[in-house]
């Protein structure tokens, strides 16, 4: 098996990787590396792997929340060649990235010789792990941007932005409400994925199929100053500037808004009573549109084997798992997000965890988020639109500054 | 035997060798490799510039995972596509092929790639010195052309809509791509690169307010606490303790607890000062450039001013009581007795203090990375946070040791001011005696 799928090399190479096998009979031990997870699910998930693979042990370790940090604590470790961790998750815009400083060990081998079918798997993010050619991950889940209202407040769901900002005036303060609306416009990548929706519903567009820098065009301007005038306007919270996911949600459990903009866990998390003040008063629905109609950051996490693993073969024998029907049904069970592996979807028990998965509708359009540029360069691309667009929303400069600044700025980084 | 015993001069010499050497090893090294590192473009986001080269060479982990690959994806891919297109993509992967066959010739290089070749098929770690190959410039150029002038071929062929999965041929062609090392050599070019950042400058100006600022009101509030805490008075102790705390707390949790008393929402700090009147919303202090650097000064001040006060309280120790006798008996009043005893005799360890305090404040990192993470829109981002972000965030290795070798040449600047001060002052006097 191996010999086919290895093209020019030598029969030798069977005898050496049995007894490499053999080697390996006594328990192994695995370290996995995620963002902090306050749904658990995690833990139930490395659970229910020891169980079905008794010879292999996993260590669950979590890394920041923020997803900067936990990015820059990588590079950290992985550039210094550590084998401390053996499998991480990693979010949608690092593959390219991590491929590129040689991070991550290609799966291709693995995926060819395990013959999995990487159809049943959402296409979006099965190849947001592809680089070059190659595979580099696998991917867990899948979220994208959805609004998130509650049923006791909002009558009528706002179909466009301007509906939003007058369903957010009117109910603000009623039902003990203290805002209208809730986002993440923190200088991080929350602000970009809030960006890209604003920026996507008017039309406009950051790099094009060819990676060419088209962001100057007059849908972004427009969608970034509606993105303005939502951030300065009196209905959300005076310091939404520094609102991560972390921040609106609470404020969100607490009963502080009517509506917010945050990915799917929000859904399990407010149903939640240990934690929620707003159990069965919520409802979902796509993002308001702009003129170009409605437009969602297609986000998500996926998981890679670390390049100097010393157990590159058990590393992969959990990421399947992970990543596979037992793994991505735990996590959309206990963890409420939303399962990259397509037959997931006809689960009955999935189904009944969150209204989302049993829509069609979600499905089919969570195949349609709109995906951020894939760019081993993305950090900094990133980090020009974090910049420029803190500095419209502070006031510092126009939309129109703004986009001609990113635009600047992005192609000198592309060139 | 006499002769060869050393002399006094030489014996010394001996003695402080050994901390010569450590100071050489642990201070000087690493500006050093700093700034040899900033000389090159070393960024590890892009495999060819992963590290230092100053010769042209060959990546043989990446040309080994490339090449078998690239091997088979053009094999299925002609049998796919239009027979036309097919002999196109047989004759990109003869040009390879033969380059490949040209390299192998070299006994060395078909010796190293078998090495490779096997640990990658093991899925084991590719060692440092297995993972270079050292290749003239010629070869390595030819090379490359090579595999240029195949991108170029199939990225036509996948503009026209001629091939099935252009990735997976397009991509192992830039893959390999990625495998030729030119040297990275580049000089000065981000120093001057940087010289001309706005960004830099802006983060030098945040972080030059920041330490000014900050050392003025720590020097002030310290002197007073510490002239206060010297004075005799019921429970001295337990103030001298207490003063302690605040420099007690790891900065990274002291920064949370501003944090937390900042927030717009829930801040006990900004509500109050939102209340007196003193600012307009609960939130300015967190979202506008002026209440941001004025939260990350007062956090500074608050933590720092008791090791001011430490310092100079120890100075005042030193002041002998009788010269206050003295004054007090030619009728001095206290202020004349402060400003004409205390201060001259602090002179040094104000000095001192200060030179700490500022290299302290210069170097600024993680109570901003936690109050501010250097927001909103860089208002507060000061140079020690660029270089992190420049380096860690980006990956850039060579522009972030330039900024890092900038950081260091602003200190030294300053304390070499201080040192001419301090110098006539207090080593003048020693040398003196």
């Amino acid at each position: 098996m191996m010999a086919v799928t290895m093209v020019g090399c030598s029969s030798t190479k069977e005898s050496d990787k049995s007894t490499t096998d053999t080697a390996t009979k006594e328990k192994v031990k695995l370290v996995f590396a995620r963002g902090k997870d306050s749904t658990g699910a995690s833990t139930k998930l490395v659970d229910a792997f020891k169980k079905s693979h008794p010879d292999i042990d996993v260590e669950l370790r979590e890394m920041p929340s923020d997803s900067n940090q936990s990015h820059d604590q990588y590079v950290t470790m992985f550039s210094a060649k550590s084998a401390e961790i053996d499998v991480f998750d990693l979010d949608v815009i690092w593959p390219a990235e991590f491929a590129q400083a040689g991070y991550l060990l290609p799966l291709d081998r693995f995926i060819q010789q395990d013959s999995i079918k990487t159809d049943d798997y959402i296409k979006g993010a099965y190849t947001a792990g592809s680089f070059n050619g190659q595979q580099w991950t696998m991917p867990k889940f899948i979220d994208t941007g959805l609004l998130f209202y509650r049923t006791d407040l909002v009558k009528e769901v706002p179909k466009t932005w301007d509906d939003l900002i007058k369903v957010a005036k009117a109910t603000k303060g009623q039902g003990g409400t203290q805002f209208g609306y809730l986002m993440q416009a923190k200088q991080y990548e929350g602000i970009v994925c809030n960006f890209v929706e604003f920026a996507a519903s008017y039309g406009g567009k950051i790099v094009d199929d060819k990676g060419q820098v088209v962001i100057n065009n007059p849908g972004t301007i427009k969608g970034l100053s509606k993105m303005i005038e939502v951030a300065k306007s009196d209905f959300v919270p005076s310091n939404i500037t520094t609102f991560t996911e972390q921040e609106s949600h609470t404020a969100f459990l607490e009963g502080q808004a009517p509506m917010i903009r945050n990915w799917p866990y929000q859904y399990a998390m407010a149903q939640d009573p240990k934690q929620s003040k707003i159990v069965d008063k919520i409802g979902v629905a796509p993002l308001p549109a702009g003129d170009a109609g409605s437009a969602a950051t297609l986000g998500g996490w996926l998981a890679g084997i670390n390049k100097n693993s010393k157990h590159p073969k058990e590393a992969w024998e959990f990421l399947k798992f992970m990543t596979g029907k037992e793994g991505q049904k735990i996590t959309a069970i206990d963890g409420g997000s939303a399962p990259t592996y397509l037959p997931e979807y006809d689960d009955a028990d999935v189904q009944k965890a969150s209204p989302l998965f049993a829509n069609k509708d979600f499905v089919n359009g969570i195949s349609k988020a709109v995906p951020r540029p894939t760019s081993p360069q993305y950090s900094k691309i990133s980090e020009v639109i974090q910049i420029e667009v803190s500095k419209a929303i502070a006031g510092q400069e126009t939309a129109e500054q703004a986009v001609q600044a990113m635009e600047t700025k992005m192609k000198e980084i592309v060139k | 035997m006499a002769k060869k015993r050393l002399s006094e001069k030489q014996a010394g010499y001996l003695m402080v060798f050994p901390a010569l050497l450590i100071i050489l090893v642990i201070a000087i090294w690493p500006v050093v490799r700093s700034f040899w590192i900033s000389l090159y473009d070393v960024r590890l986001n892009d495999p060819t510039k992963s590290q230092i080269h100053s010769s042209y060479g060959i990546d043989l982990e990446r040309y080994a995972n490339g090449f078998p690959l690239l091997k088979s994806n053009i094999t299925k891919e002609s049998q796919e596509v239009e027979p036309p297109v097919a002999k196109t993509l047989d004759a990109v992967m003869q040009s390879i092929q033969s380059a490949d066959q040209e390299l192998r010739q070299d006994q060395k290089f078909a010796d190293q790639y078998k090495q490779v070749d096997d640990l990658l098929f093991d899925y084991k770690p590719v060692p440092e010195d297995l993972k270079f190959f050292d290749a003239d410039k010629q070869k390595a150029e030819k090379l490359k052309q090579t595999l240029q002038d195949a991108d170029k071929q199939l990225l036509d062929l996948a503009n026209n809509k001629q091939l099935k999965h252009p990735d997976d041929v397009l991509g192992v062609v830039r893959g390999m791509e990625g495998s030729i090392i030119e040297p990275n050599f580049v000089g000065l070019a981000y120093y001057k690169q940087f010289l001309s950042d706005s960004r830099m400058w802006s983060s030098l100006g945040n972080t030059a307010l920041f330490t000014v600022v900050s050392v003025v009101f720590e020097l002030v509030l310290g002197l007073w606490i510490a002239v206060l805490i010297n004075k005799q008075f019921v429970g001295r102790g337990l103030v001298r303790a207490a003063v302690l705390i605040p420099w007690a707390i790891p900065t990274v949790i002291s920064a949370l607890m501003w944090k937390f008393m900042y927030d717009g929402q829930n801040g006990i700090l900004s509500h109050l000062m939102w209340q007196v009147g003193l600012i307009s919303d609960p939130a300015v202090l967190l979202t506008t450039k002026a209440g941001a650097m004025f939260s990350t000064i007062f956090a500074d001040v608050w933590k720092t001013t008791p090791f001011m006060a430490l310092l100079l309280f120890a100075g005042l120790q030193t002041v002998p009581e009788s010269l206050y006798e003295a004054a007090e008996v030619d009728g001095a009043t206290k202020a004349q007795q402060f400003w004409r005893i205390t201060l001259p005799m602090l002179k040094s360890s104000i000095m001192v203090a200060l030179l700490f305090r500022t290299l302290d404040a210069f170097r600024v990192f993680d109570l901003i990375y936690v109050l501010t993470g250097g927001g909103p829109a860089n208002s507060t981002e000061t140079i020690s946070i660029y270089a992190y972000k420049t380096m860690f965030a980006q990956m850039e290795f060579g522009a972030g040791s330039a900024l890092s070798v900038l950081v260091f040449l602003c200190v030294a600047l300053i304390s070499m001011g201080y040192i001419k001060i301090l110098g006539a002052d207090l080593l003048g006097d020693n040398s003196g005696k």
